[in-house]
């Protein structure tokens, strides 16, 4: 079952001087089991679109389709916390959320939410995915540090067991070795539980790095929805759209222009060295 | 949150808008005070067209006025329901069963409300011209003569001009607060009692904390920038009388003597 948006629009304020067109005719397919990234440039629509996902914005037009069930602009929703449990939405800066007493009662408050029976276990399991040591658990989330924070309250939304999970800028004001363990925390969770995950981001080297598909966004339309692959097979694609490529394509780019011949796929700075040690030897 | 009329600053050019803070305090809080005065349906009249003319010519829909008066729609029927019950005075206009309705009643609620108008009118129309930031301006200009007697001018205005400046920030984070718990199974409108409160805390806590937050660093900011309260300052925008400012304040002043003296014939 795939996540799809047919014909989306989405208007803010509509009908007063303050009115915003953030989405406009958006079409578009997510494929379950993957990793896909939106991109876009501030204000683009990328956080719009990711809260029509569970139903936190309703389409002013248009139809939304997750997991089995569909949402058609101008009819009320029913039962929207059975959507909600199944797609977790972690927002910017989750940590501003937290509020409970203790950490361990935080992450277990979604769960409960939901009606679980075995809350507290999940609330364990989740705040262990993030890498949060036991001898927290009873401490106040306001106590902890900002990576800390916003580990506890992403464990918050892992704790609920969603199908599909939703992160808006995940990494924002992480320090790098921060980021790429939460970076190799949602790659775990689509790889061996085979979550579905959606990342909102500008940082370029985590799509190529971790990402199966990428959404680039612009003025609230879709401009392009490609496998990550075929988006950085060199720089130029990227470039009409005024992003910049990871630094690995760019490097790889440079160096054919300097005469090198690389037709094979390059994933890492290794196979890259291999490829052009294999010429220089020549 | 589209529903905020009252005290929203509406962008128009007109000569209204251009006039000084200052001097559009001053008329407000004579108007105000005139219409206290028992002038009758002739003084509220005329005050009714004056304010009617300002609203005019700062080219405010007048929409907005009314639109503001609804959040008192119920209070004003309260009101109506108590004079009913309270107010035996004046002709029997209407009994049914023992439930009597004087005239007086009725004309008691009418004087509040015309009151009331008016004076939302008049408040409205100041709050729709001038920016938040222009008005605490002016209120610190007309406080300044009561320093010597201990009145912090700079600092209210400040304190007032911060608390403005949040409250859209708060409005924001509210709703961005709200949308998060609401992903995690959070539902204001449907649960138990105790499931309501615990809602109610997981939106109060991290807003309290978030805007306590907000508050030092906004503090440490200003203080990095060398802000200190009691030291002398100047100013970026220096507030200037011009002729229409002279021309409101003497023409709300005629409008406060006739109300005076109406009041007095009435009398």
């Amino acid at each position: 079952m795939p996540i799809l948006f047919e014909n989306v629009s989405h208007i803010y304020s509509e009908g007063t001087p303050f009115r915003y067109s953030a989405l406009s005719n958006v079409n578009l397919d997510i494929t379950e089991g993957k990793i896909t990234a939106i991109v876009g440039e501030t204000g683009s629509g990328k956080s719009t679109l990711v809260q029509h996902l569970n139903a936190l914005l309703l389409p002013t037009s248009g139809k939304v389709t997750v997991l089995d069930r569909t949402i058609i602009s101008g009819e009320k929703p029913k039962d929207l916390k059975g959507l909600r449990r199944n797609v977790g939405l972690v927002f910017q800066f989750p940590e501003y959320q937290l509020f409970e007493e203790t950490i361990l009662k935080d992450v277990e408050f979604g769960p409960k939410n939901f009606g679980f029976e075995d809350s507290e276990k999940k609330a364990k399991e989740a705040l262990k995915m993030v890498g949060i040591e036991e001898s927290l658990f009873e401490k106040s989330p306001l106590e902890l540090s900002g990576g800390q924070k916003r580990r506890v309250a992403i464990a918050g939304i892992l704790a609920m067991n969603p199908k599909v999970i939703v992160l808006d800028e995940p990494t924002a004001g992480l320090d790098p070795s921060g980021s790429k363990s939460m970076m190799n925390l949602f790659y775990d969770l689509n790889k061996k539980y085979n979550k579905t995950i959606i990342i909102v981001t500008h940082d370029m080297e985590q799509v190529f790095a971790y990402c199966d598909e990428v959404v680039v966004m612009s003025q609230g339309q879709i401009k392009l929805k490609t496998d990550v692959k075929s988006f950085f097979k060199d720089s130029s694609l990227c470039k009409s759209f005024g992003i910049l490529a990871p630094h690995l394509i760019r490097l790889k780019d440079s160096l054919i222009e300097k005469g090198f011949k690389i037709d094979e796929e390059v994933d890492s700075i290794e196979s890259l060295v291999k490829i052009v040690s294999r010429q220089v030897k020549k | 949150m589209n529903s905020l009329t009252l005290g929203k600053y509406i962008p128009l050019d007109s000569i209204i808008h251009k006039m000084d803070p200052r001097s559009k305090i001053i008329g407000m809080l004579i108007i105000i005070v005139s219409i206290f005065f028992p002038s009758g349906w002739i003084g509220y009249g005329i005050i009714g067209l004056s304010v009617f003319v300002v609203v005019l010519l700062s080219k405010l829909n007048i929409k907005i006025i009314f639109n503001s008066m609804k959040p008192m729609m119920m209070m004003l029927l309260f009101l109506l329901f108590i004079n009913t019950l309270v107010i035996k005075d004046g002709d029997l206009l209407l009994d049914v069963f023992g439930f009597t309705i004087y005239s007086e009643a009725i004309f008691q609620t009418l004087y509040i409300t015309i009151r009331l108008f008016l004076m939302i009118m008049t408040t409205t129309t100041l709050t729709a011209t001038t920016k938040p930031l222009d008005l605490t301006l002016g209120i610190e200009d007309l406080l300044k003569p009561f320093k010597r007697f201990g009145v912090p001018s700079h600092e209210i205005a400040m304190l007032i001009s911060i608390a403005l400046r949040f409250i859209p920030d708060l409005i924001e984070e509210t709703q961005r607060i709200m949308k998060a718990q609401a992903s995690r199974g959070v539902d204001l409108k449907e649960g138990t009692f105790k499931e309501k409160i615990m809602a109610i805390l997981s939106l109060i806590v991290p807003l309290f904390v978030s805007a306590l937050q907000r508050a030092e660093d906004l503090a440490n900011a200003m203080e990095a920038r060398g802000y200190s309260p009691g030291k002398p300052r100047t100013r970026y925008k220096v507030l200037k009388m011009k002729g229409s400012d002279y021309t409101l304040i003497v023409c709300s002043l005629i409008l406060m003597v006739s109300m005076i003296v109406l009041s007095r014939m009435y009398a």
